[in-house]
Formats: C-alpha cells, structure tokens, sequence
C-alpha cells in the first residue's frame, strides 16, 4: 500500500492506493472520495460485543469499514472528523495506546479494544482507553498539531493532551508539587516514566468548547412563583 | 533561554527552552507539556510589581487570567510547551525596554523574567469598543510570547491606521488610539458591517490578528444548547 498524508497538519486527510485485493480498514465515516472499484463492508470486526465494547467505552464508531480494490488498483481519501495532524505508526506484533477516538485507519491485522485504564482513568475523561495491537501500518489523529516526543525517564504532559503512547511508557496522574499549584492550578497532570515514545496534540477540543460556553444563548430565567 | 515557535498552520505552538535555573512565566493554564524538571508554581505574581489580589483582579479584567503559572528549570535543561485555546499562529515580540507593549485581550501568553506585567485602565473607550476595560502593559526588556486568532501581521505605522476592533492583538505604547466611525456617517459605519473601529496615530508597530475571536464565537454559540 503506497499511501501519503497530505495538508498537514491543519486540515490533514490520508490517501491510500490499494493494490487489487489490498484492504484498509478505517472507522464508520472517514471515507471522504474512493474510486469506484473500492467496495465497502462494513461490519464491527469481531462481533457486536467487540463493537459494543469499541463504541461505548471508547468512543470509537461501533462499526468499522473494510475496503478493498477490486480488478485493479484504487484509490481512498480517509479523513477525520475534525481539522488537525494524521500520524502513522508500523506494529510488528506491537502494542500502542491511544486517546479515546484517535484511530482513523490501519491495515487490516491491526486490532483495536478497549483497555481499563483503572481508577486513575476517572481524571484522564473516561476509565477506558484505546489498546491497538498486531502486525500492520496504523492512522492516528487529533485536533491540533500533533508533535511526537521521546521520553527517556519521564515528561509531563497537561491531562487531556496526549495522543498515544508506547506501552514501555507508564503514566501517572499528577499535580504540581509546589502546594500553591496544587491549590490553585486547574490542572491536572501526566506524568509519563520509561523509555519510549508520546505523541502530544497542541490544541484541545475541551478547552475550545469551555471557550465557546459563554457565547451560548442563556436560558430565560423562569419566574419563582 | 531560547523561544522555539512551531509554525504548525492553524495550530502553532510555543516551545521554550530552559537551562539550569531560569525560570519564564505564563498565563495559568497556557502549559500542555513539560519535562518533568521543571517546578510548575501558581502565583497572582508573575515577574512584575502587579502581584496580589489586587493585580489579579485587574488581569481578570483585561480578559486574562487571574493567576500565573511560573517554571523554573531545576538541574539539567528542560524544556515548556505553550499553546493557547483558539487556532492560530504564536508569536515572540522582542522587548527592547525603550517602548511599552500594550497587549489587547486575552493576546498575552507568556514572557521571560526580565519583564514587567502590569494593566492599563482603558476606561469607556475600552469598553464601546468592545475591547475589554483595561489591557495588559508590558514593560522592560525581554521576550514576551503572544497569541492571535488566524494569522498575525505586523505593521508599522508612519502615521495613521485604522483597526476594526477584535483585530488587535498588540502595539506599541508610542501609538494613540480612539475609537471612531468605519465610514463618513454613523449611518454607513453602521451598515458597512464594520460599526466602531480603532484609528490609530502616531509612530510604532502594531500587531494585527487575522480573525475576529468574538465574530468566531456568535457563529457558533447560537447553534449549541441554551446554557442554564
């Protein structure tokens, strides 16, 4: 598969050429333009308790598409919901973590599940976060730019910024140590120890609707009698 | 000390660099990652004479936070990453101490110690204009960090230049401005869309954000659920 991720990364869209035969798979709504020889199969892949698991614990789509070229090479355009970066990552019987709902696309012995993140997930928006594992080529996204980091001992990243990690990276949930910042910072920390790579998004879909709040029409106040 | 902007398009980023024991100041909340040897410190006190409460609530209203977050680099060198909230370019202004840089709402990031954060009452004219009440008065000689919705553009005015309000992001304090009507008649100024604007006079730079943040949100805050 010959693929290139083009405008990154404002407006970032993934294109593929499938050789006869070849499949990708991506999830429900991401396919923007294919050829005509592209078909479709939609399915959850492994199941509806797969799906069930996918879609409600981590805010994947509940079914995901295959597609496959058929009687000759074709081409797809995946893009994401919202503007930002596509990132690619190569598993060789590999595992990544990732956000809930960064997983755009990957070929087709890749495997995406929900893994309890334990109590520590009830700061970091959900118990539960992406595990890919497998053999293959893999998509990730974000809103913002996404920028890769190599940890060797420990970074820390502001809770709600980290796109995907490596598995030989642990993560706790910190705050500042100084007790001022405990106090009065808003934020909470990750700290990640170990060796391996990060991926941080630079912008926050949170942070974007907290500032759109104020701008939202006020509910007329009803009388108290 | 090295500021590392990464002009990343719609989502550009700041990257500061650190060694052993310098320290650099933000708006609380503006860090979304670190190496884990720098000491994050929250403070109403950033690196100017204007701490407490007092300078808090004045920073609240020139539409910044009401606190600080200060990093100091402990042992070997770290490194800052500051973004702000809207999509758009980050941009280092150099302070070279002759001039005051006056920062429009909610523009200011962060800034190397060497600098003074202070408020300027704007009074009436910020508030018709739909600017906030007062603005944030940097002062000294350093780098300060700014942010602006879409693209920035500097432009040096000779004489005269007028901004449609929303659209400043910073100037220098060498420049006056009023606010004033887009067209001859208040009538015209009113239908050309563009209702009060800024007229700036004098000599100095002045920086320009592409987009209006405010124009931004009336698109979109109407479209969502009503807030309780």
């Amino acid at each position: 598969m010959k693929y290139s991720i083009q405008c990154q990364p404002s407006y970032s869209v993934l294109e593929a050429e499938l050789s006869p035969g070849e499949q990708l798979v991506a999830e429900a709504g991401a396919m923007a333009w294919m050829s005509s020889n592209i078909k479709t199969t939609t399915s959850t892949r492994g199941g509806i308790l797969s799906g069930l698991k996918r879609s409600m614990l981590t805010g994947e789509s509940f079914f995901q598409n295959t597609f496959e070229a058929e009687g000759g090479p074709g081409t797809i355009g995946l893009a994401p919901g919202s503007a930002g970066d596509i990132c690619e990552y190569e598993l060789k019987n590999g595992e990544l973590f990732m956000e809930k709902g960064a997983y755009l696309a990957s070929t087709p012995d890749v495997k995406c599940d929900a893994k309890f993140d334990g109590l520590k997930g009830l700061f970091n928006e959900g118990f539960f976060v992406l595990r890919v594992t497998g053999t293959g080529t893999l998509f990730f996204n974000s809103y913002g730019d996404i920028e890769e980091i190599d940890v060797d001992g420990s970074y820390t990243l502001d809770n709600g910024y980290a796109v995907a990690w490596e598995p030989t990276l642990q993560y706790q949930l910190t705050r500042s140590k100084k007790i001022r910042a405990f106090l009065f910072s808003d934020q909470l920390l990750m700290n990640f120890v170990g060796r391996g790579k990060v991926w941080v998004q630079s912008r926050s879909p949170r942070t974007l609707s907290n500032w759109v709040h104020p701008f939202r029409p006020q509910k007329p106040r009803e009388s108290s009698n | 000390m090295h500021i590392e902007t990464l002009d990343r398009g719609a989502f550009s980023s700041a990257l500061v660099k650190l060694s052993s024991g310098e320290r650099f100041v933000s708006e609380s909340g503006a860090m979304f990652r670190c190496s884990s040897n720098i000491e994050i410190d929250v403070t109403t006190k950033g690196s100017g004479k204007s701490g407490g409460l007092l300078g808090g609530l004045k920073r609240m209203l020139a539409g910044e936070n009401f606190f600080f977050s200060t990093y100091t680099c402990q042992g070997e060198d770290g490194e800052v990453g500051l973004a702000p909230t809207l999509q758009g370019e980050v941009k280092v202004i150099e302070c070279d101490g002759s001039r005051k840089i006056i920062c429009t709402g909610g523009s200011y990031i962060g800034s190397t110690t060497g600098l003074n954060i202070d408020t300027k009452f704007q009074g009436l004219k910020g508030f018709l204009t739909g600017e906030s009440i007062s603005f944030v008065e940097v002062s000294g000689q350093g780098q300060l960090l700014v942010s602006a919705f879409g693209r920035i553009v500097e432009i040096d005015v000779t004489s005269a230049l007028t901004i449609d309000t929303g659209h400043v992001v910073a100037f220098e304090d060498s420049l006056q401005y009023s606010a004033g009507k887009a067209a001859s008649g208040w009538v015209q100024s009113f239908l050309s869309g563009e209702g009060i604007v800024l007229k700036f006079t004098g000599e100095g730079k002045v920086y320009v954000q592409s987009h209006n943040p405010s124009e931004f949100g009336s698109t979109i805050g109407p479209m969502l659920p009503e807030r309780s």
